[in-house]
């Protein structure tokens, strides 16, 4: 491959990453903490193919054969072999295709749920107010080790998307990202209602108000709480997709 | 620009005309492309393949400019001035240098790869391309984060990490043969006097870079591929089995090529697993992974890395299992 088409794929790489670190859309890949990396990472290649560029051109304007400084001993070849073609994979994924956020088809690919991490032994009050907003992992977690109860008795609001098991159960879903979207894992309630769950689209994603059934987060139900629900609201999806 | 008198009358193809039909025809097809999304799979793998490679960028980058520094910087004969003489009293010395350098396991490689080109015995390079990505501090921070009712697991997995890297660089000081290494990886970059610093520091970020972005993506394509394909179910059938638990997860460590900086959280969310196997999990994924066998092959050759990789996988199982059985007292 000629440095050239190097140079520019590397212009096209930086590129596609300061994209994705522009617009949000790397929220759907990475943590939020991982920005100014990503950031940094996109202008050192941006800056490597563009200095490399200029360096080419000047080299060719100056006088052509004199290799001024000395790095075609390759000629106009670098021995790199025809890997780096493969760097077009990811700059098209993001520029053509964008991929989504990961949803319902990571959650059903998922092993059935192993109980939470116990992460702490007293679990302060919920918040006051009549029906706070948790994130889905919290209210999980507390379902399962919170042995004072905490949960019983109060209505929360959790947000979420649709997941249709099998069995006919409806769930509500969020996945928690630790690194990147290699390493999710699903945190799912299943949804009771009078009204028919089964005919929300899977993937769209609800403010859903309700309560949970004390109990009912066991190893029987691969601890999945359930969560009746008294009322269901569409959201459009969170630019923060995953929780961490 | 004057062309030569010997041209022919048709100018070759060149890579760079290749580069812009692609993209051409990219664009052309983008209807088809976006379309292909709605089958779940492919939508779940594309997402994971854009985001392993998003993840490790930074990384590569990282490793990438620590390597063309020491390229511009640090010459052959003050690297021999400070390590010992023998390949096998270097292999320490490597290993704890290993903790100075906080990446991930994409930029162990062509750091390790430069150290090779400026003289460092390949055993004591090798040495630090096995444990920077498992001992630096980040790391280490990350696992007792992750593990917070088992501080033992830190330990464990720094002793079975590092015992892996040591041996691995003992094994390749005694019975490595030079000619395993592709030669081009240890050919030195011509350096005219004419070349400042900078241009021989910008030069070898922007090769390695190139040629190791290729790798890196190629191996994202893999872990995404087998993140669809390797059924979950596989983790829940685990619960209280210790020896098949500690080959199905260091199998698991091997394809699902996870960050060494996030594998500890993905381990302590398998609380059906015993512990034991999850240590082999952490120590053989940073060691060898698919996407690190990529890199591998791309910077040291195939016949290096088919030969390095499942070496290095037998090791660093049977120093997991023995780190474990010490630090840990046994399976639990």
């Amino acid at each position: 491959m000629r440095r050239e088409t190097q140079n520019v794929l590397l212009v096209l790489l930086g590129g596609a990453l300061c994209k994705i670190a522009w617009n949000g859309d790397y929220l759907r890949y990475v943590k939020p903490s991982l920005l100014p990396f990503l950031v940094c990472a996109a202008v050192v290649i941006l800056a490597l193919g563009v200095i490399s560029i200029g360096r080419d051109v000047r080299a060719d304007r100056s006088e052509h054969g004199h290799h001024e400084f000395g790095y075609h001993e390759f000629g106009h070849h670098d021995h790199v072999g025809r890997s780096p073609w493969l760097l077009m994979l990811p700059v098209l994924a993001i520029f053509l295709v964008a991929p989504p956020a990961l949803g319902a088809d990571t959650v059903s690919r998922s092993a059935r749920a192993v109980a939470p991490q116990r992460s702490a032994f007293h679990y302060p009050p919920l918040p006051a107010g009549p029906a706070p907003a948790l994130p889905m992992s919290e209210f999980v977690t507390r379902a399962v080790w919170d042995d004072a109860g905490s949960l019983n008795g109060r209505q929360v609001r959790l947000a979420g998307f649709i997941v249709h098991g099998a069995g006919g159960a409806t769930y509500l879903s969020r996945l928690v990202m630790s690194c990147c979207a290699a390493d999710v894992t699903p945190v799912t309630v299943r949804l009771e209602s009078r009204t028919a769950l089964w005919e929300l689209p899977q993937d769209s994603w609800f403010q859903v108000r309700g309560q949970v059934v004390p109990g009912s987060a066991r190893s029987g139900t691969h601890f999945t709480p359930t969560l009746t629900v008294s009322d269901l609201q569409p959201i459009r999806a969170p630019s923060e997709p995953y929780e961490f | 620009m004057v062309a030569p008198p010997t041209a022919p009358p048709w100018r070759r193809i060149t890579s760079l005309e290749v580069l812009c039909a692609v993209l051409v025809l990219a664009l052309l097809a983008q209807g088809p492309l976006t379309q292909l999304l709605d089958i779940p799979a492919v939508r779940t793998g594309a997402t994971v393949f854009v985001a392993v490679c998003v993840q490790a960028m930074p990384f590569l980058v990282l490793g990438v400019l620590v390597s063309a520094l020491i390229a511009a910087f640090v010459s052959p004969l003050a690297l021999r001035r400070v390590l010992p003489r023998t390949a096998a009293a270097a292999v320490p010395i490597a290993g704890v240098a290993g903790m100075a350098l906080p990446g991930c396991e994409c930029a162990s490689v062509p750091v390790s790869r430069r150290l090779m080109q400026q003289g460092v015995p390949p055993a004591a390079a090798l040495a630090f391309l096995l444990a920077a990505p498992a001992v630096n501090p980040v790391v280490l921070v990350a696992t007792a984060v992750a593990f917070p009712g088992e501080p033992r697991m830190v330990l464990a997995r720094f002793l079975g990490s590092m015992a892996t890297a040591l041996v691995m660089g003992w094994l390749w000081a005694r019975f490595g043969q030079p000619e395993w290494i592709a030669a081009r990886a240890l050919r030195r970059p011509e350096c005219p006097a004419s070349r400042s610093a900078w241009v021989v520091f910008t030069d070898a970020a922007r090769h390695d870079l190139v040629s190791s972005g290729g790798f890196l993506v190629l191996g994202g394509l893999t872990a995404a591929a087998l993140n669809v394909v390797v059924p979950a179910s596989w983790m829940a059938s685990l619960t209280g089995q210790v020896v098949l638990g500690v080959v199905v997860m260091a199998l698991l460590a091997v394809v699902l090529a996870l960050c060494s900086e996030a594998d500890a959280f993905v381990a302590a969310s398998l609380t059906a697993v015993p512990l034991l196997p999850r240590l082999v999990f952490l120590v053989v994924g940073p060691a060898v992974d698919v996407k690190l066998v990529a890199l591998q092959a791309g910077a040291f050759g195939r016949g290096f890395a088919g030969r390095f990789a499942p070496a290095t996988f037998v090791v660093a199982t049977g120093c997991a299992v023995l780190a474990g059985v010490l630090v840990l007292g046994g399976a639990r």
